[in-house]
């Protein structure tokens, strides 16, 4: 609370500072503290202000007074706020606040199990749906697959017998003279001409 | 095995000789282990422009059609050996397609199979 002020006097100190503060005592104007006391101040004895006992009796009473009941004032206060948070926490109407949370909080989580419960069996039904599709489905792309094989080989039995019926058909050493002398004899005339209307017109001769 | 088509043109010549190089191609062809499956006559007609071949003009030739099954490794030694032959004016080895399966599709008019 000591204020140094370098360059400036106690007198600026004093005016500066706030009306209501408690002027401090030792404020250091220009001299600093090694400094020799000056000539006028040799044999200065600080005397504090002198003060009227009447005064003083009635001020320190009325004072007292005052300080009694605004310090009984701001305790009042304090204990309505102390009292009224403990209230809040530990009353009456916290235990029934309470008690009806932890009701609705039960009432909840039954709730909630009961609509768990019910989601599984929904699921369970769900899935199981599902699997027998899947059951099903397999079955039926077996069952496909299976007639698909047996197309399949149908259709190159099938093959194999035209196949070999054509056979009979083939030029070999022994009928190949014979075979050309058909093959001279009937000259094979594929050109041909189509219209619009997908009439065919197969009157070209060869030349 | 796959099915291939021998489109040969001859030399217009006459029938003796055409029956000879056409039984010498053939016999050709299956020495080297191919199934001869059909012979065809497309006429002895004009060619298109004239072909020089093996020293000779040619303006008429005798196109033939053999379709065979062989392997494919036997391709270019039988062109090979086309090529050298001096009756033939063209050889041109091609894969067969599939045949369309009239039953399926609507009327196609122009396949005579």
């Amino acid at each position: 609370m000591l204020r140094a002020m370098g360059g400036r006097s106690a007198q600026a100190a004093r005016l500066l500072a706030p009306r209501s503060a408690v002027l401090v005592e030792t404020v250091r104007g220009r001299k600093s503290r090694n400094d020799p006391v000056a000539k006028s101040k040799e044999g200065r004895i600080k005397v504090p202000p002198p003060v009227d006992p009447v005064e003083m009796v009635v001020m320190k009473q009325r004072f007292g007074e005052y300080q009694m009941i605004l310090k009984a004032l701001r305790l009042e206060f304090r204990e309505e706020v102390l009292r009224r948070k403990y209230e809040e926490e530990t009353g009456s109407l916290a235990e029934e606040r309470a008690r009806q949370d932890a009701e609705e909080h039960r009432a909840l989580m039954t709730w909630n199990d009961e609509e768990n419960v019910r989601m599984l069996n929904v699921r369970m039904m769900r899935i199981q749906r599902e699997n027998e599709e899947a059951e099903r489905n397999k079955l039926e792309a077996a069952l496909q697959r299976e007639q698909e094989q047996q197309e399949f080989i149908k259709e190159r039995e099938r093959e194999i017998l035209q196949l070999q019926e054509d056979a009979k058909n083939f030029i070999t050493l022994e009928n190949l003279d014979q075979r050309i002398e058909e093959v001279l004899d009937k000259p094979k005339n594929y050109n041909f001409a189509v219209d619009k209307e997908g009439r065919v017109v197969k009157q070209t001769v060869l030349q | 095995m796959p099915r291939y088509e021998l489109s040969l043109i001859l030399k217009a010549m006459q029938r003796p000789e055409t029956a000879a190089a056409l039984r010498r191609t053939v016999e050709t062809l299956l020495e080297r282990g191919a199934v001869v499956r059909n012979l065809e006559n497309l006429g002895e007609r004009q060619l298109p422009y004239k072909i020089t071949k093996h020293n000779e003009r040619h303006r008429r030739g005798a196109y033939f059609l053999i379709d065979f099954y062989s392997a494919p490794s036997l391709l270019t030694g039988l062109l090979d050996h086309l090529y050298r032959d001096v009756d033939v004016v063209r050889p041109a080895i091609l894969k067969k397609d599939d045949q369309v399966k009239t039953s399926k599709t609507k009327s196609c008019c122009g396949t005579q199979h």
